[in-house]
């Protein structure tokens, strides 16, 4: 068993780099399972031994991408306190927050083979809870968009606007009516607690989407 | 059987919105897997009966399916709206049983391949233990017989290794069609090399049985086994076969052979070239076939052109074969019959010409003409045109969507074509946007 600290920055980034593959698979799945997009744009692909559906489209893909890449550096230093999927109407009000809290202990303490097939399954469940979560969830109106917002820390955000990660993709300060939910209903999907994170995924819903 | 079964799926289903699989019940509750289904037909049965919460369910349906006059069996996981749609299609439905129960309509069958998973996974040693499916002779082999399956494994596996890397050198591999590939081939990995022509004469007399066509009897089943064996082979499997067609120099339909090898698709070039004729017998068989309608007319297009490749194929390097080849490839089999008519009009004179002595290339240019109803038109499309360097003309596809549209009208296209022509190589050097203003410009 090795003890580690969140200076372990090797460590950090190994923690990042699993959290920010998960929230890709899950955003594209979440983007399938609500009928954001069309599902032929989608395709069967295999993730942590399951298959999930992932699109094909390349800007969408990109920016999903890019999108995660600002995002990764935050969760290295366990800034980030929520990942937000946010999908909205047409006239951008939020209809359906899908909220993952991620949480990590400051002091880690690992062994060393068993932790990574543990996590794998821990997020396979959180795969299948998302293909699922049409049975609580009522129906989208049609037109529906979708946006990624980070919750943080403190003052990490100043960080970010004054270092630029991915050039062209700026990261600006949410709009009050896409952050707030007007009558939400709180449905909780999942959670997991692991040695490296503590993850919750819950769902928050606008009472009236049409 | 006790009732507390319902409580204990009704649980799994609306409170914590699993979906809940015959499989993953019966390794759950500890029970066969039959009567994990009949649990869940009774559940459904009741909750729809009590028509509470609104319920979805798959089934999975196994019975004998009839195709084009083949029979075969079929099992199939569908949606139960699905249910009776499928069952009407098939002949003989020998059996009908739930899969799953859930709350949330599912869009595809992902999910119920996870929800196993993980059962299946924490059970592994013992995961058949509530199973129907019995064989007596199937049990676990014990270290030792482990140890010596391996060695025996290890032994024929670098043989054909050695030889893959030989076939590979230039060539891509894909996965798909390797796995079949080592099977067959671990049949005939002991024979040796000289004895491939043997075989491959064998091949192709045996397949001449089975494909009956009209044809000079040694040129089809050639013809027929290259092209099954170029589907797969690579480069050095034309070896083989050259020294054979040389033998039949003679023939004309021997041109025929060579022409498939060379310019066969090398599009999957894959594994082991040495076995390709016994390799793809099986394959050969039931594509055999296909090939043969579709390439018999074409035969002599292409014996033109691949004469010109037998010549020097003893000096050009395999790469330059290979560009030209599966453009011609991918342009005939998508579209056979448009190949036919647009080959007299554009493609005779330039087409088998890319090694390295040949410098004949095909260009994108645009043609003005005047059409039927006095419009001008500009059009984009693929002539030949001589250059002094080798170079690889990936642009197939764009061609078999060009080269229909001339076909289409060969009349006015000819006395066009002149005019054409002299725009063409006039708008050649001034690029390909202002060619179509040139063209507004010199027509009338």
């Amino acid at each position: 068993m090795t003890t580690l600290t969140r200076q372990d920055l090797n460590f950090g980034q190994v923690v990042a780099d699993i959290l920010c593959e998960f929230l890709e698979v899950a955003i594209h799945l979440i983007l399938y399972v609500r009928e954001v997009y069309p599902s032929g744009i989608f395709q069967k692909r295999k993730k942590y031994s399951v298959p999930v559906q992932m699109s094909c489209h390349p800007e969408l893909n990109q920016y999903i991408q890019d999108t995660l890449h600002c995002v990764k550096p935050l969760i290295e230093k366990n800034d980030a306190e929520k990942v937000v999927v946010v999908i909205m109407d047409k006239e951008h009000h939020p209809v359906e927050r899908f909220v993952f809290e991620i949480s990590q202990p400051t002091l880690l303490s690992i062994s060393s083979d068993t932790l990574l097939s543990h996590v794998e399954q821990l997020l396979r469940a959180f795969i299948l809870k998302i293909s699922v979560c049409d049975a609580v969830l009522n129906n989208n109106p049609p037109g529906c968009s979708f946006t990624v917002l980070v919750h943080t820390r403190d003052a990490a955000t100043r960080n970010m606007e004054k270092v630029q990660v991915i050039k062209d993709f700026p990261w600006i300060v949410a709009d009050e009516q896409e952050v707030h939910m007007q009558e939400p209903r709180l449905i909780p999907l999942k959670t997991m607690t692991s040695d490296i994170v503590k993850m919750q995924l819950y769902v928050e819903e606008r009472a009236h989407k049409t | 059987m006790d009732e507390l079964y319902l409580d204990n799926i009704d649980e799994f289903v609306n409170d914590h919105d699993k979906i809940v699989t015959y499989k993953w019940l019966s390794l759950t509750l500890g029970v066969h897997v039959n009567t994990a289904k009949q649990m869940l037909y009774h559940y459904l049965d009741h909750k729809r009966k009590e028509s509470s919460a609104q319920l979805h369910a798959t089934y999975l349906v196994s019975g004998k399916f009839e195709d084009n006059g083949q029979t075969g069996h079929k099992v199939s996981v569908v949606k139960e709206d699905q249910l009776e749609d499928f069952k009407s299609k098939m002949s003989l439905v020998v059996s009908v049983h739930v899969y799953s129960v859930q709350k949330a309509l599912l869009k595809d069958s992902g999910p119920l391949y996870s929800v196993d998973y993980d059962a299946v996974k924490d059970n592994l040693k013992n995961c058949t233990k509530f199973s129907a499916i019995r064989c007596a002779s199937a049990v676990p082999m014990s270290s030792l017989e482990l140890q010596q399956a391996r060695q025996i494994h290890q032994v024929p596996a670098p043989e054909p290794e050695h030889k893959k890397p030989a076939m590979n050198g230039e060539a891509n591999a894909s996965k798909p069609s390797t796995k079949p590939q080592k099977g067959i081939m671990g049949m005939f990995a002991s024979k040796a090399a000289p004895k491939n022509q043997d075989n491959v004469k064998d091949i192709k007399t045996e397949q001449k049985e089975d494909t009956p066509v009209a044809e000079a009897p040694k040129s089809k089943p050639a013809a027929k086994a290259n092209p099954m064996m170029n589907f797969f082979g690579t480069q050095t499997a034309k070896k083989p076969d050259k020294t054979e067609k040389k033998e039949e120099a003679a023939h004309s339909s021997s041109s025929a052979e060579v022409q498939r090898q060379s310019s066969q698709p090398e599009e999957k070039r894959e594994a082991p070239a040495m076995q390709p004729p016994k390799d793809t017998k099986k394959e050969a068989r039931s594509k055999s076939k296909r090939v043969v309608d579709s390439d018999s007319e074409e035969e002599k297009m292409e014996k033109k052109k691949r004469r010109r490749i037998k010549k020097p194929e003893p000096d050009s390097s395999d790469e330059d074969v290979i560009p030209d080849s599966p453009q011609q490839m991918k342009t005939r089999e998508p579209s056979p019959s448009p190949e036919k008519e647009v080959e007299p009009v554009s493609h005779s004179p330039s087409q088998g010409n890319s090694q390295k002595t040949r410098k004949r290339r095909r260009v994108l240019k645009a043609r003005t003409f005047v059409d039927d109803e006095g419009c001008i038109v500009t059009e984009k499309c693929y002539e030949s045109e001589s250059y002094s360097e080798t170079e690889d003309d990936v642009q197939a596809t764009k061609q078999a969507s060009r080269d229909p549209v001339p076909a289409k009208r060969p009349a006015s296209h000819k006395p066009d074509e002149k005019k054409s022509q002299k725009k063409t190589s006039a708008n050649a050097n001034k690029g390909s946007k202002q060619a179509s203003i040139m063209g507004f410009f010199q027509k009338k």
